[in-house]
């Protein structure tokens, strides 16, 4: 009995940590989501296709460019992605940000076309790898991870930990919570709450184009890679608590963990069964998500 | 001198217009009472001063200077500050960083530690309360947080929206009482209350508004001996 429940533990573990990993990279996916659902009470659904370029830009500069190394890639790409996510908020989605949410849900669902219309016509649907290793680590006998997943994993918990700390210990990131709190209120006592909008969509948007570039790293991808963890970000919104982009790293770990461990028992294909049986689950039971989020 | 002028404003919401041409201008150090009955426009007639309303016509004048189409922040960084109605506090942050958001306009920063002790010393209970979420508090000390907010700004103008409101006659009169240290460091202040009474013993000068315009104005003495006033607003 107790060396069944041993080797049980031993088969699992490799999963575990896999999911684990991975989960920092979902929950930074999600943290660019969240941010802006919170702070503007828009749901951006040209986060996939954010994700997308940015996988499409790391290969672009690293394999066509002929850069070699993709994470210098992906901090160019990130550093991108800032200004990018200003011009759409302020092409696309300031004019409807008082409006009813249908609005800005159309907005953004339209640049959502757009960059996939122009990412079809530009790389075509055919799929991308990064050939780049960094090898695997060995630890003890039955646990190989591979090296390029613990360094997305160090990359996604450092970009958080920096969200946090810009948010909680900066002016700016002050104005950000006080603008996501009461926008009218934060405007009276002096915050320029239209710029501090389009900077907290450049910041969401650059979040999704650092996890996007980091999954570039680790899997082959087409342009239709994004709207998998698009979803996988709702998920975890959901999970963490939307609008607490602190919490989405909690949630994507929970997710990861889930990805991680449902292929030992069933076919891969029931994980996003499992996921939005979850999802539907705590809209039901806890709505405000299990660390809190904007009521 | 007039600090801020409000000449001939119209506005509303939508289609639906409130203002009908307001006039209203503030002396420089004085204390203005606005008056008038729920729904004659008075917190309209403030949110268009700060612009959270456009006005829809009229011209709005901050120390000479037209301000009608700039935005809110932009006029609280010029010294002009609302404490809005309804208190509009950042509930899901503490006293202090409600403190600290209130010193947002650069004019306002070197004069942090000055202003913060000003405030503790006024409402002591701030202090006590320094680290506790804004959203936890009794109506009084948000009330208190309201107005300290604004001051921390180091206004030139503070415009105060239903100071009272909801609260225990004990706290009014601590309130009230706070006004005087306004006049005294300097500030422009413009109350606007339903308790008529109360805001025209401790203002010098007051308006009464009706219907969407000024329908009187004049020293607050003279005001709380006007006849009509008496009868629609003191109950005498």
């Amino acid at each position: 009995m107790m060396e069944s429940v041993i080797s049980f533990l031993i088969s699992v573990t490799p999963f575990l940590i896999d999911g684990l990993l991975l989960g920092f990279v979902f929950g930074v996916a999600a943290m660019g989501l969240t941010l802006i659902w919170g702070v503007m009470d828009v749901i951006n659904l040209a986060h996939g296709p954010i994700i997308s370029l940015a996988m499409f830009g790391v290969y672009l500069l690293t394999v066509t460019l002929g850069w070699g190394n993709p994470y210098i890639a992906l901090i160019v790409v990130a550093a991108l992605a800032l200004p990018i996510g200003m011009g759409i908020y302020y092409i696309a989605v300031n004019r409807v940000i008082d409006a009813p949410h249908l609005s800005s849900l159309l907005a953004t669902y339209s640049v959502n076309m757009m960059l996939m219309g122009v990412m079809n016509a530009v790389f075509g649907g055919a799929p991308r790898n990064i050939e780049y290793s960094l090898g695997t680590i060995q630890i003890g006998e039955s646990i190989t991870i591979p090296t390029a997943r613990l360094v997305a994993a160090v990359a996604a918990a450092g970009i958080a930990t920096a969200l946090y700390f810009f948010l909680y210990r900066t002016r700016i990131g002050r104005y950000i919570r006080a603008v996501t709190d009461n926008r009218d209120a934060a405007e009276l006592v002096g915050v320029p709450s239209t710029r501090i909008l389009a900077l907290s969509f450049g910041i969401g948007t650059l979040l999704a184009a650092f996890a996007g570039g980091l999954i570039a790293t680790i899997f082959p991808f087409t342009i239709f890679e994004g709207s998998k963890y698009e979803l996988k970000s709702f998920v975890i919104g959901v999970l963490g608590g939307l609008g607490n982009p602190i919490g989405s790293l909690f949630g994507g770990l929970i997710l990861g963990v889930i990805e991680g461990l449902v292929p030992m028992f069933l076919e891969t294909s029931w994980t996003p069964v499992i996921e939005f049986t979850l999802f539907v689950l705590i809209l039901l039971v806890r709505p405000t998500g299990l660390f809190g989020g904007k009521s | 001198m007039a600090i801020l002028e409000v000449h001939e404003v119209t506005s509303g919401y939508g289609e639906v217009q409130i203002l009908w041409g307001v006039n209203l201008s503030l002396q420089q150090g004085q204390l203005t009472a606005l008056v008038g009955a729920n729904g004659a426009g008075k917190t309209t007639l403030l949110r268009t001063i700060m612009g959270l309303i456009k006005p829809w016509s009229g011209r709005i004048l901050f120390e000479g200077q037209d301000v009608s189409k700039l935005p809110p922040h932009k006029k609280a960084d010029m010294g002009l500050v609302l404490v809005p109605e309804g208190r509009q506090l950042f509930t899901s942050m503490t006293v202090l960083e409600n403190l600290e958001m209130g010193a947002t306009p650069r004019r306002a920063r070197p004069y942090f530690k000055r202003n913060l002790e000003l405030v503790f010393e006024m409402f002591p209970r701030l202090k006590e309360r320094m680290h506790q979420k804004a959203g936890t508090m009794s109506g009084g000390e948000r009330q208190m947080l309201a107005v300290a907010r604004g001051l921390m700004a180091h206004p030139k103008v503070l415009m105060i929206d239903e100071m009272s409101l909801g609260l225990a006659p004990v706290l009014v009169l601590q309130l009230f009482e706070s006004l005087n240290k306004l006049r005294e460091v300097g500030i422009t202040t413009l109350l606007v209350e339903q308790n008529v009474h109360l805001a025209l013993s401790v203002t010098d000068y007051a308006y009464v508004m009706a219907h969407g315009k000024v329908e009187l104005e004049g020293p607050s003495e003279q005001i709380a001996q006007d006849p009509h006033v008496q009868k629609a607003y003191l109950g005498i």
